[in-house]
Formats: structure tokens, C-alpha cells, sequence
């Protein structure tokens, strides 16, 4: 049966487990800076929002990098960066309409969720309930979209705010 | 290094130097971490007792714990240590949020401030990067604008401690606020802080945290992280926040309400985390760094004429010390005060605990109009309620400067027997709104807390055995399921012995106490464990447990050179003369009688002289002491065996 993560905002208490849980299941340490998912926490109003590859079907990145570098699983969804090709231009930070690539710290590449493969490390993390690993099925396809424009225009809201 | 960074940073404002030093690898094994280094660090350094509070020689300590920063659940916490404004004496407090975490991200386990600036400052860190700046703009401001200011100059990803203008006003209610929200509030530590014309530290890093082991410190965390799931008490906590049991202790006649003079209120639900979420101003459930329960509450007012008013809290405490403390069975007016104390800097005990004490010294003609502002007070008064809170934080004419130097001076000054009503004990701090007369090892562990009574330095919320797993530890430290009720002084110090030891770990790990003392998912084993995957420090559960030992005793022993004695391990004289008003436990009172004999046998377990309550000299060194065995032998301090 195909999986889809459910993200939800409203329950997220911005504790950053799903972060540290990533950190340390891609690279054996602990650092929210190295996280595929990132919460972009907003103190004053004890807000944490989710930003992670959705495996959307637009896929601007791929199309923005000027070296080539990343490519995506037709079946998945899954954006894998060669870095190789990989010169760090950041394009694909810019581009991603779900604010969703952050570069990595030391090798300045950018990083991506990949799902853990089937088996994200994160959920298991996520006590309340924010992340889900559900079965895919119309409802719950609608369910992510309704659930990703919610954590969208608070983002915009919040940037709109800022400016 | 893994689990700790490995680097203490010390400041000294007087001379505007900064200095990073090596954790001695002996200290992570027998003092761990966070609030068990900083004993050893104040120790070390104002063991002298010239060293006042407000001496330029007070230091404050800051420090997350050693498994702070990773995926072990709960275990963002920060401790911070000083000698405190309010008593004189040790003072440990303990904040969450996510300061903490970002201090040991910029590489850093402990940091300390010493001296005095010449102007108001602030502490910039940004990992290597480390400078004391001008606060001219931040002086004066109240908590919101400070942690807005600082996020516009170092980013919105910065992390910020600072005070308000209370601590500015060296008021003794005023509490340190971190994240906001969060807050190291009892015991004045913001005075220190603006005794030392600090006003700030804002934090950013950038530097991993490693383990030892990190498959095995994983297993470990899931195994924490999934008992906390399963746990009722940590369910419960989620849900409703820690004012979620407030109905539960009322209808146990023990929910503290005017100043003391009740246990049981009619119709409390306004002031419960029930309310909170049923009458919609609970807008978001928020967890501390890297926490699994998410107690914490952001509300907010969501119509009427004070629609939009927002803060983090109330928490029980808050209801208790600024509801039904001062009468106030009304959920907006405990939002107002909560959100006043979290703007203005205020420790929301404290300052209930000094309002609850005019209000009664008003009613008793005590105090008049004279010396309240002008103020008509009494008991449900909103509008003076908070004009009491704001008097408190600015020193505001004769009523904000008598309730600013907290109940111990302020019953001194206005003498009347006034001290009959002021519920502090003879340490001088404020207690918390815990019925100690209806809780009886809660009673011998406020008793003895080295920073005054209340429940932050060891929780034995077990006794009440209000959950399956509080039933069975309480069976575990005693051997019967039957003494898990809080009415028996049987095995009380035995409760609290153990208790005292797993709370001290716990904090030393950076662990929130929720996860070991009032829910159970962690405690001495899989935290010994832990730390062994984190560092690849092994020791005994035992050996863990000897740690916490360790530093109680080095607390103890930091306030008998303050002149301590086993007169300063008592109780509010209101809790030991005047009985209960109501409930099962009808009339009991925490009589001397009955302290008397629990702390017997609580200094018996601890192997200290019952007479005078200090260590013997072959107690500090059976837990490798000896140097402070020594210093307390040169001045006299120690016992006869």
C-alpha cells in the first residue's frame, strides 16, 4: 500500500524532535540545522511551522538548477541531488514554492527528504501527533493539500508581517 | 567530546573578559551536568559568605544538560544557579524553552557570569564569537519588546534569556524569562541579573551535538520517549496543561485559596486548564526543546473589550497564586495577571504570594489605605489585583516597595504579628501552592529545600498516588501499594529521599521533572543508561542515583556556611498553627511535632546530626567531599559524631 506523510501545523508544539530525529538517522549527530524537515518557530506566538519536500508535482527545483544537478523518481516523488554536478548556486532554495530546501552546513549542498525509504524516522518521533504515515487514498491526498495551504499562508502571513 | 560540549564560557563584566574552559572529566562523573556542575562551580567560587547576593562576587550559571540538544525527550531544560536575592541562600532555578538547547549549540555547557557591567549590557553569543554590548535600548524595556529587539539585531532564529523590569528594580518576585514565556523564576534570580546590570544574553550556534553510542542512545530515547506516550500523567499534562489537575486537588480541600485560609472552592472550574480549552482561549499546546508532552499553554482573550490579549501560561501555579490565592475564580482576570507578570518579568508565585498577603493585612486594618496606593483591597478584586502586580514590578509608592523586598522584610517592617499570614518559612521564600497540612512529604521536602518551600527542587507528587504508575513507585520505595496516599507521615522520608536524589539527575541530564516525577517514562535506570550511550561514562544505577546524593549535600552544606541550622528547614507558621479548614484532613496541621519527627528521620537517611542538621565530616567524605568537609571544619560547621 502507498504512504503519504500528513503534516499538521495546528498540532506541532515546535519541539523540533522531528528535526534532531533526522539529524541523527542521516548523519549520527544532532543538529536542527542539518534536519530535512525544519520547524520555523515563531516564538512570540508559540508557533512552529513544518517545512519539508512535499514530492509535489511541480517540482520547480529540478527545473531552476542551473547545473543540472537534481533529479526526481518518477514514482516516488523523491528529488536526489548529485553532487557531483552540485555547485551550491542555491537556486533551488528559491525556487521551492513549499520553503522547503535549506543547504547543508558544511557541504553546502541542498538537502531533501527522502522518506527514510518508506519508513520515516521522524514520525516515530512526533508524539502529538503532527506528522502522520498514512495509506494513500483520495481523502487523505486531499487531506495533505488542505493541511500543506494552511501552513502555507500562515508562512506568507508571517513573511508579510516581517516586511 | 560526546553528550556534554565539553566548555564552560565565563564573563566577567566588571572587567569585560571572556575565558572558556575544559569541563574536568571528573565532574561529569560525579556532579553530571547542569544544575549538578553548578553547585560545584558556586561552590568553588562564593563559598564565602561575604559573598552576598548582591556582591559584585556573585556569580550566576546558566547551563543546559548533558544529553540537552538531542532526541531524549523533555530534556531541553536549563538550570541556573547563584546566590539567591529573595533568601540569601543557594538558589538553583530551572527553566524550559529553547535557550537552553542554542547555548550548547554555540558549544557550550556552562556559562558564567561574573562581576559587575558598568552600564546595562547584554551577552552575545554566536558560537566562538562571544562580546558583552551596550543595553541602553533594552533597559527599561518589558520582556515582549527585549525579545523583540534582540531577534531584529541577531536574527528570528536567535534564542534569548533576559529579565524585565522587575529584575531591573532588583524586585525579589522578578524572574528570569527565556523564550519568552518561560521563566527560572523563583527566588529572584533577575535581581542578581540586574544587580549585574545584565539584561540580556542572546544565544546562536551552529555546532552538533555527538554521542558516544548513537544506535544504542536512540533505543534508549525511544524506550523514554515511549513510556511517556503510554504515560496517563504525561497524557493528562498534554491536554490540559499542568493546570489540568486543579478540580482533582480541589476536590482533595487542597488547592491553597485565600492566602492559605482555604483548601476547597466552590465552582473552581473557571480556573482550570478545563476551562482553558473548553471556553476557547487555549490557542496552541507548546513544548519546551525537544519535548514530547507539550504542557505548556499560549492562550489568549478571544472577545470582549480585552480581545487579543495573549501570553504563554497560566500553568497550575498561576491559577493557584493569582486565582484562588487572591480569590480570583475568574478565568480572564488570572489571564490578565499571567500576562502581566510574563510582560513585566514577575514569578507569578511570588507575586500572588506578596498580593495574598496585603489583601489579608488590609482586611485585618494592618495595612490601610495609607499604604496600598490608595488601593481598596480585597479579596476577587481584579483591576486591584493588577494594580498590585504593577506597583510590585516598578517599586510603584509605598505598597510596590514593601511587596518588592518579598514577604520576609515586608513582615518585618510592618510587624503586627504579620508574619502569622505571610507564608514563607524561615528561609524567606514564598511557598508554592502546594496544601502541605493534607501532604506530608511534600511537607518535609519543602521543609527542607535549600532555596525554601516549594516543590521545584524535589516534587514527590507520587505520594498522592494519583495514577497507576505513582502507585507503583510508591510501592517500590515502600513496600506497600497502601502508602501511596499523601495523608500518612509514614515512609514520608524515605519518599522524599529518593525522590530527591532521581529529581537531582534528572535536572543534571537536562530532563524536565515531569518525565520522572510526575509522569514516570524516565527514570534512575534508563537515565544512567542513557548517559553511559551519551558520553561512555558507565556507572551503577546506583552510582547515578549517589550523584544526586552528592549534590544535595553540597547544596546543604553552600547554606550552612550562610548560617543554616535545622531551624531553617521548617514550614509557614500559618501551616503549622492553623489547621485545615476543611477536607479529610480537617484541622491537621504541618505541626512542629510532626516535622520534628519526620525530619529525625529524614537527616538519619542522610547521615546528618539531628541536632544541629549538618553533614558529619565522614558523610562528606563517604560522597568524596573531603574538601568541603574541610572548609566547614575550618569555620566551625561541622557536627560532633
Amino acid at each position: 500500500m502507498e504512504k503519504l506523510l500528513l503534516v499538521d501545523m495546528d498540532k506541532c508544539t515546535g519541539c523540533k524532535q522531528c528535526t534532531l530525529a533526522c539529524s541523527l538517522t542521516k548523519e549520527d549527530l544532532f543538529d536542527p540545522k542539518r534536519g530535512r524537515i525544519k520547524i520555523l518557530k515563531k516564538e512570540d506566538i508559540a508557533l512552529g511551522i513544518q517545512l519539508v519536500c512535499e514530492q509535489c508535482e511541480t517540482y520547480p527545483c529540478v527545473a531552476s538548477c542551473p547545473d543540472g544537478a537534481l533529479s526526481r523518481d518518477e514514482a516516488t516523488g523523491i528529488i536526489t541531488v548529485d553532487e557531483k554536478l552540485c555547485t551550491s548556486q542555491g537556486a533551488c532554495v528559491d525556487a521551492c514554492i513549499y520553503h522547503a530546501i535549506q543547504l547543508h552546513p558544511e557541504t553546502k549542498h541542498p538537502m531533501f527528504c527522502d522518506l527514510c525509504g518508506g519508513e520515516p524516522y521522524c514520525v516515530k518521533h512526533c508524539v502529538p501527533g503532527a506528522l502522520l504515515w498514512v495509506d494513500k487514498s483520495d481523502e487523505m491526498i486531499k487531506d495533505k493539500k488542505k493541511l500543506r495551504s494552511a501552513r502555507m499562508n500562515m508562512y506568507r502571513d508571517l513573511k508579510k508581517e516581517a516586511a | 567530546m560526546y553528550g556534554h560540549q565539553g566548555k564552560i564560557l565565563h564573563v566577567d563584566l566588571s572587567k569585560g573578559k571572556t575565558w572558556v574552559e575544559d569541563i574536568p572529566e571528573e565532574w561529569r562523573r560525579l556532579y553530571i551536568g547542569s544544575r549538578g556542575i553548578n553547585a560545584k562551580i558556586l561552590w568553588d567560587y562564593c563559598k564565602d559568605p561575604d559573598i552576598t547576593w548582591e556582591d559584585p562576587r556573585n556569580i550566576i550559571i546558566f547551563a543546559p544538560g548533558a544529553v540537552t540538544g538531542t532526541t531524549a525527550p523533555a530534556s531541553g531544560r536549563t538550570s541556573v544557579t547563584t546566590v539567591g536575592c529573595t533568601t540569601g541562600l543557594y538558589l538553583k532555578s530551572n527553566t524550559g524553552g529553547h535557550w537552553g538547547a542554542e547555548l550548547k549549540y554555540a558549544g557550550y555547557d556552562h556559562l558564567v557570569v561574573h562581576g559587575v557591567a558598568s552600564e546595562p549590557s547584554y551577552i552575545l553569543i554566536e558560537d566562538d564569537n562571544v562580546e558583552v554590548r551596550s543595553a541602553k535600548e533594552l533597559w527599561g524595556k518589558d520582556i515582549i519588546e527585549t525579545d523583540a529587539l534582540l531577534k531584529k539585531w541577531h536574527g528570528e532564529d536567535s534564542r534569548g534569556l533576559y529579565i524585565g523590569p522587575a529584575g531591573e528594580n532588583l524586585v525579589r518576585a522578578s524572574s528570569i524569562h527565556c523564550s519568552l514565556f518561560h521563566a527560572a523564576g523563583r527566588g529572584g534570580g533577575a535581581a542578581v541579573m540586574g544587580k549585574k546590570n545584565l539584561k540580556a544574553v542572546s544565544v546562536r550556534g551552529t555546532k552538533p551535538i555527538r554521542v558516544k553510542d548513537p544506535k544504542k542512545f536512540a533505543e534508549i530515547a525511544e524506550e523514554m520517549r515511549e513510556n511517556l506516550r503510554g504515560d496517563s500523567g504525561a497524557q493528562g499534562l498534554h491536554e490540559f496543561g499542568t493546570a489540568g489537575s486543579i478540580a482533582a486537588v480541589n476536590e482533595m480541600h487542597a488547592f491553597p485559596g485565600r492566602n492559605w485560609q482555604t483548601g476547597y472552592t466552590e465552582n473552581v472550574y473557571p480556573i482550570s486548564g478545563q476551562a482553558l480549552n473548553e471556553l476557547g482561549y487555549l490557542k496552541r499546546r507548546v513544548a519546551c526543546f525537544g519535548c514530547t508532552i507539550g504542557c505548556h499553554r499560549y492562550s489568549e482573550i478571544p472577545k470582549g473589550p480585552n480581545q487579543g490579549i495573549a501570553s504563554g501560561g497560566p500553568e497550575y501555579e498561576t491559577f493557584g497564586a493569582l486565582g484562588n490565592g487572591p480569590g480570583v475564580i475568574d478565568t480572564e482576570g488570572v489571564l490578565l495577571a499571567n500576562e502581566m507578570c510574563n510582560r513585566l518579568g514577575l514569578d507569578t508565585i511570588t507575586a500572588g504570594g506578596v498580593a495574598q498577603w496585603a489583601i489579608e493585612s488590609y482586611e485585618r486594618g494592618v495595612l490601610t489605605k495609607e499604604d496600598t496606593n490608595g488601593l481598596d483591597l480585597g479579596w476577587g478584586k481584579i483591576p486591584e489585583l493588577l494594580a498590585t502586580i504593577e506597583a510590585l514590578a516598578y517599586r510603584k509608592g509605598k505598597l510596590g516597595d514593601l511587596l518588592a523586598d518579598g514577604l520576609k522584610i515586608a513582615t518585618g517592617k510592618v510587624g503586627h504579628d504579620s508574619y502569622k499570614w505571610a507564608v514563607i518559612n524561615a528561609k524567606g521564600l514564598e511557598q508554592s501552592n502546594v496544601e502541605t497540612r493534607s501532604a506530608k512529604a511534600y511537607a518535609l521536602a519543602f521543609a527542607v529545600n535549600p532555596r525554601g518551600p516549594d516543590h521545584l527542587m524535589t516534587e514527590t507528587f507520587a505520594e498522592f498516588g494519583s495514577s497507576p504508575e505513582a502507585v507503583d513507585l510508591i510501592e517500590k520505595l515502600t513496600g506497600d501499594k497502601k502508602w501511596a496516599s499523601s495523608h500518612f507521615t509514614d515512609f514520608r522520608a524515605e519518599i522524599v529521599r529518593w525522590h530527591e536524589d532521581c529529581y537531582e539527575i534528572t535536572e543534571a541530564l537536562g530532563f524536565c521533572v515531569f518525565t520522572s516525577t510526575a509522569a514516570f517514562g524516565v527514570n534512575p535506570d534508563n537515565m544512567t543508561r542513557l548517559y553511559a550511550a551519551a558520553t561512555g561514562i558507565e556507572m551503577t544505577e546506583d552510582e547515578m542515583m549517589l550523584t544526586g546524593r552528592r549534590v544535595c549535600t553540597l547544596e546543604k552544606a553552600f547554606n550552612i556556611t550562610r548560617g543554616a541550622t535545622r531551624e531553617h528547614d521548617n514550614l509557614p507558621w500559618r501551616l503549622m498553627n492553623e489547621g485545615a479548614k476543611s477536607g479529610p484532613l480537617k484541622g491537621a496541621t504541618n505541626s512542629q511535632e510532626e516535622l520534628n519527627e519526620a525530619l529525625d528521620n529524614y537527616y538519619t537517611l542522610h547521615e546528618w546530626d539531628l541536632k544541629t542538621s549538618w553533614p558529619y565530616r565522614s558523610t562528606l567524605e563517604k560522597l568524596g567531599l573531603k574538601d568541603v568537609a574541610d572548609h566547614l571544619d575550618k569555620h566551625d560547621l561541622l557536627p560532633v559524631e
